[in-house]
């Protein structure tokens, strides 16, 4: 899931290190290109040996083999992870995700396909690589590239060099989301009647984290949790939901909750979204911690915030990586029931040296 | 020649459910410019027992015959059986095929002007003449008409003898004209030689009715092909049926082709389309599990033209499960159809008006519905249609004799999604 070396410059990657040093690109691939092996695979199904054919069933037993979304994990080492799961009850997996990670940096890229569209998962696809690669092509920002930028120069996005700090990197993700948003509506002008008609749809969470400085947004339903030394998770991002809406309005939030309608979303990429106004935000850490993006296939087991965040640092504790501990909050929404697709990611986040100044 | 096969289907199942249906259709854009690349031969056995000097059907018989000659493309192989009670090949010399050009086609002509009727009826023997020589031209696309006016003389079980040693090696149309034939026989014939039947009531008829057959096999393009159908472990196929533009039951003509696969006949094809309707039990899945219910290949020999996916995906999402894919619901309501005829035929020849009056009910109701004309006006001269909404039909109680055998005849024709709509 992880490339060792630069795809776009050839130099070989240094320990530890996942942006090239040499171009600065990143070294992550989506998750999502994984190519199978040539080789015909043993049916994990019934067992017959090499007997999955060309169009991936099994020539035995006739069961799918596995499409390569139904499972994804991507393993950043210490720097993040990031795993996507079909769950239990859906027959494929409509989310999609991008983890690229550096030196205590990280692009993180979650979306969710709208099952109600058609081919959602072509859309989460097509959202999370353009948001991927719009944040890779963002500078570094501990790479010398000239003079610290305004930090409210959001105005030029196109020409963006470097993000200064954390509100430089809400620009970067604010770029990056509007990218994605443009190119999800691109899918319903394929010449298939069926998105013209029912046009792919997903949201989005993208998060820039460099350093202490993290950059989100976020549109739609999918949500950023900060989970911080002690304490209940902090929720981030608020849903572009009808729950929230009219919780917001005053409704009594464990009834807005239980109505049928509660997860209708309100906000989403897709051509019938009509213009996108991704919602930004950025913090600078000031004690270590974790974030936490992920799909409702997990928050939906977790409502409540003292829940998610016991059951985060549980996982944590457990497992001893994090991608193990992204597994594990994987493996907790199965258990619950895996009423929906889940994808989670976990990165780490240190907190400034005693002489950066904060600039969010 | 290039083919293509599409499913239409709903690949959603409930839990537990295990029963998989798909609409293959199978299109050909025929040869290059719509021209055979191999070779053709065409064979015409006219029946010239005695009953055919009635009404001039002799007359008529040779100028069916004459016409259909005369549509016989240059280079195609061909000859004429008269059928007696024995079979007397009537062109060209026994045992020979003529080719095909304006020089041979005359002398044909004027070897018709001598056909006579006098003699029995022997199909059995006719069509293994034919066979015999049809054996000379390995890899031909094969087509005979066979036309009779009554029942088979032969004993008891000989024609099913030899249709049981020469089914599928070359196509057979049959035609029957007047009232005094049995579409049950005709029907047997046609389809162990997958080819059609009908009834051509006036002798007048004939010269259209053969030169549209032998336009039709003209426009053939290759020989034989095969659907051959994939199945996992532990699934069996129901049935195969071709649904349009006829229907017709390929089940029992499966052909083993390895373990798990078998061939099912679909004759010859010209630029042409047909549907088939395949269901497939399988071993019930869990929820999310997606199976390869069946892979279905246009064969031709041992080259294949095309392929589709019969897939099965299990969900306890009910909106998903529940839907019904409309090519299937149609052509599952088109081969009821044709059983509520052939059904209410029946019923009706053995004196059971109750049950005749249900099943042509049936029949009405569900050539309205889907937009089967053709069958819901031959439907209304043996039945008064009261409401084809709520199928209400009355016996009517004369029915001419070829109004009933036209209706049986043409029970299996299917028209395709959206007609009625």
């Amino acid at each position: 899931m992880i490339v060792t070396e630069c795809t776009s410059c050839d130099e070989e990657r240094a320990a530890g290190a996942s942006f090239c040093e040499a171009c600065g690109r990143k070294l992550a691939e989506p998750a999502s290109e994984v190519e199978l092996p040539a080789a015909k695979k043993d049916c994990v199904r019934c067992g017959a040996a090499g007997s999955v054919g060309d169009d991936g069933y099994c020539e035995e037993c006739g069961m799918m083999a596995g499409r390569s979304r139904d499972h994804l994990e991507a393993d950043g080492g210490p720097s993040g992870a990031a795993v996507s799961d079909r769950g239990r009850r859906h027959h494929r997996n409509e989310d999609a995700m991008w983890l690229a990670v550096g030196v205590e940096a990280a692009d993180v890229v979650v979306c969710d396909g709208v099952s109600a569209s058609f081919d959602p998962d072509a859309a989460s696809d097509i959202a999370v690589r353009a948001a991927g690669e719009l944040l890779a092509g963002a500078r570094h920002p501990d790479e010398p590239a000239g003079e610290e930028g305004d930090p409210d120069g959001t105005a030029d996005l196109e020409g963006l060099e470097r993000p200064a700090g954390a509100a430089g990197l809400a620009g970067a993700v604010s770029h990056a989301i509007a990218g994605a948003a443009a190119a999800v509506a691109s899918l319903a002008h394929t010449g298939d009647p069926r998105r013209a008609a029912a046009n792919p749809a997903c949201t989005i969470i993208a998060a820039a984290i460099r350093g202490p400085h993290v950059g989100y947004g976020w549109v739609g339903d999918s949500r950023i949790y900060w989970l911080g030394p002690e304490g209940p998770a902090e929720q981030l991002t608020e849903d572009d939901s009808w729950a929230t809406h009219v919780i917001a309005m005053g409704v009594d939030p464990v009834t807005a909750m239980n109505d049928p309608k509660a997860h209708a979303i309100t906000a989403w990429l897709g051509a019938d979204a009509g213009p996108v106004a991704p919602r930004v935000r950025s913090f600078t850490a000031s004690e270590p911690g974790h974030l936490i993006l992920c799909s409702d296939g997990l928050w939906n087991y977790l409502p409540d915030a003292a829940d998610f965040g016991s059951v985060v640092r549980d996982c944590l504790e457990t497992a001893n990586s994090l991608l193990g501990a992204t597994r594990a909050l994987v493996a907790y929404a199965n258990a619950a029931g895996g009423a929906d697709n889940i994808t989670v990611a976990l990165i780490p986040v240190r907190p400034a040296e005693p002489t950066t100044t904060e600039l969010a | 020649m290039s083919y293509t096969a599409e499913a239409f289907q709903n690949e959603y199942l409930a839990l537990g459910a295990s029963e998989v249906n798909a609409i293959v259709t199978v299109t050909s854009t025929g040869g290059e410019g719509g021209r055979r690349t191999g070779g053709a031969t065409e064979i015409i056995i006219v029946d010239a027992s005695g009953s055919m000097q009635a009404e001039g059907r002799i007359a008529a018989a040779r100028q069916a015959a004459k016409a259909a000659v005369e549509c016989i493309d240059d280079g195609v192989h061909f000859a004429i059986i008269a059928g007696v009670s024995t079979a007397q090949q009537l062109f060209p010399a026994p045992g020979e095929l003529a080719v095909s050009s304006a020089q041979s086609r005359a002398q044909a002509a004027v070897a018709i002007d001598r056909l006579q009727a006098n003699g029995g009826t022997a199909m059995g023997a006719w069509l293994l003449l034919a066979a015999q020589l049809f054996e000379q031209r390995p890899g031909d696309i094969k087509h005979a008409i066979l036309l009779t006016d009554g029942d088979n003389g032969e004993r008891q079980g000989y024609l099913e003898t030899v249709l049981e040693r020469i089914k599928e090696s070359f196509v057979c149309d049959c035609r029957g004209v007047g009232a005094n034939w049995k579409v049950a026989e005709l029907r047997k014939i046609a389809d162990k030689m997958l080819g059609t039947v009908d009834i051509v009531a006036k002798p007048a008829e004939l010269a259209e009715s053969f030169q549209q057959m032998i336009t039709a096999a003209m426009g053939k393009t290759s020989a034989d092909v095969q659907l051959k159908v994939w199945t996992p472990v532990n699934a069996s196929v129901r049935f195969v049926k071709q649904v349009e533009p006829l229907v017709a039951d390929l089940t029992g003509k499966r052909a083993e082709d390895g373990p798990r696969a078998g061939r099912y006949p679909l004759g010859s094809w010209g630029q042409e389309s047909r549907d088939y309707h395949i269901c497939v039990d399988v071993p019930a899945g869990a929820s999310g599990d997606e199976m390869l219910a069946a892979r279905v290949h246009v064969m031709e020999g041992d080259t294949e033209h095309a392929r589709c996916l019969v897939r099965a995906v299990w969900t306890d999402d009910t909106a998903l499960s529940t839907k019904i894919n409309r090519q299937v619901a149609h052509y599952t309501g088109q081969a009821e159809l044709a059983d509520a005829i052939q059904a209410g035929i029946a019923a009706r020849e053995s004196g059971d008006d109750r049950t005749a009056t249900i099943k042509f009910g049936r029949a009405a109701q569900l050539a309205h519905a889907s937009g089967n004309k053709a069958t819901e006006e031959l439907l209304a001269k043996v039945v008064d249609i009261e409401d084809p909404v709520t199928g209400t039909v009355r016996l009517k109680r004369k029915v001419a004799a070829e109004d009933e055998m036209a209706l049986d005849t043409r029970s299996t024709k299917t028209v395709r999604v959206g007609w009625g709509q």
